[in-house]
């Protein structure tokens, strides 16, 4: 609300770069980015205190899908304050949320943002003035964003892919991951994590789904990958349904299949239970 | 001020502990730091080891705590549940000003209080 007394911006290659004139000039606005995802990043006296992507669930994400505020509750608080601008110290005022436990969620959330808005490079971006919007923290310097994004990359990277096509990347269980005894040794967190996997969700639909941050759910796929639990999900290449043979005649010898006697004595092949799944634990790719 | 960072003010008065940190349990991402805190990083690594062995080894229960000790400290981690991921609480603790027992209660408190 500041606008028009305020020096001109230089011209910024990228948004980091203009994050940090943003910080040397101690500028309050709203920085909208426009992309895949894209998405706004809130700066007030030249700090980041909020950062909005569809790419990443966001505060409001995080507090409803992990079940910690219910919807009505938000409702009533959000009608209250129709700008937003006090909306943290309503939800802490009414005893919703804890103020450190809505600190721990905002930066949470900014971080995760800025790590999906990292994978992708946006098409251009335009700052405008402060738009109010829901934090509670005291500010990350650009600095601070940019070294732990780049932690968070060099973390997933270094496998095959790299972490963007990783984020893209629809996942399914694999088929050892039917059996009970990997998964029954696996905390309750990769477990949740597992069954959203249904080879629809992409790791950010995960994250969505389970009201957890895009970088955690992407640890907790790079390790049940790294197990051979869920593996990507590769769609047919053609539209006509295969009609290959549902069992590879190499893959193991016919009466590993069923015993010989059950063939014999009938004319159609016997579906067996338990023989369906893979017969042994294939790596993943 | 922060909330996080006052409930760190209020750990580091403790003598004996030196340093303290808020990280997250999953991805590493420091909350909140205060004094002498350069290792936290390597807590959270510390931890996610400890609790995906054991789990392995079949111990049932949630992790609660990491306690690495060396000559001169104890580098002590407690894991926080919450809905949601949890956190850690890291802290140096001196060993020639405290013992590991009244160092680890005063930090249950202080954990206690971040939560609330």
């Amino acid at each position: 609300m500041t606008e028009g007394t305020e020096e001109p911006l230089p011209d910024s290659r990228n948004v980091p770069a203009l994050l940090a004139a943003l910080r040397t000039q101690h500028r309050s606005c709203t920085v909208a980015v426009t992309g895949t995802p894209g998405g706004s990043i809130h700066v007030r006296d030249g700090l980041v205190v909020a950062m909005e992507t569809p790419g990443a669930p966001g505060i409001e994400g995080l507090l409803l899908r992990s079940g910690r505020i219910g919807e009505q509750a938000w409702s009533a608080v959000r009608a209250s304050d129709t700008t937003h601008e006090h909306l943290a110290a309503e939800l802490v005022d009414h005893g919703l949320v804890g103020a450190a436990e809505l600190e721990v969620i905002s930066l949470g959330a900014l971080f995760d943002a800025a790590f999906a808005l990292s994978l992708a490079v946006p098409d251009s971006w335009e700052v405008t003035g402060p738009v109010p919007t829901l934090y509670r923290n005291a500010g990350v310097t650009p600095e601070r964003l940019l070294d732990e994004v780049s932690r968070r990359i060099n973390f997933l990277a270094g496998e095959p892919g790299s972490v963007a096509a990783l984020a893209r990347t629809r996942m399914r269980p694999a088929s050892t991951a039917h059996l009970p005894e990997p998964a029954d040794r696996l905390p309750a967190r990769h477990r949740a994590v597992l069954a959203a996997a249904d080879g629809r969700r992409t790791p950010r639909d995960i994250a969505f789904a389970l009201g957890r941050g895009l970088f955690a759910v992407m640890i907790d796929l790079r390790h049940l990958l790294d197990r051979g639990l869920v593996r990507p999900h590769t769609p047919p290449t053609n539209g006509r349904p295969s009609t290959a043979a549902r069992i590879a005649p190499s893959a193991a010898p016919p009466s590993a299949m069923a015993p010989p006697s059950v063939l014999d004595s009938a004319s159609l092949p016997r579906r067996l239970p338990g023989r369906n799944s893979a017969p042994a634990r294939r790596p993943h790719d | 001020m922060s909330s996080l960072d006052a409930a760190l003010g209020r750990a580091l008065s403790t003598p004996g502990i030196s340093g303290a940190a808020v990280l997250d349990a999953v991805t590493g991402l420091s909350y909140a730091e205060s004094g002498d805190m350069s290792a936290s990083q390597d807590s959270c690594e510390i931890a996610e080891l400890a609790r995906t062995r054991l789990v392995r080894a079949g111990a049932s229960g949630e992790l609660e705590s990491v306690i690495v000790t060396t000559s001169t400290r104890h580098l002590v981690t407690i894991q926080l549940s919450r809905q949601g991921d949890p956190l850690l609480l890291c802290a140096t603790v001196d060993r020639d000003r405290t013992n590991l027992s009244s160092a680890l209660r005063e930090l249950s408190l202080h954990a206690d209080e971040l939560l609330a």
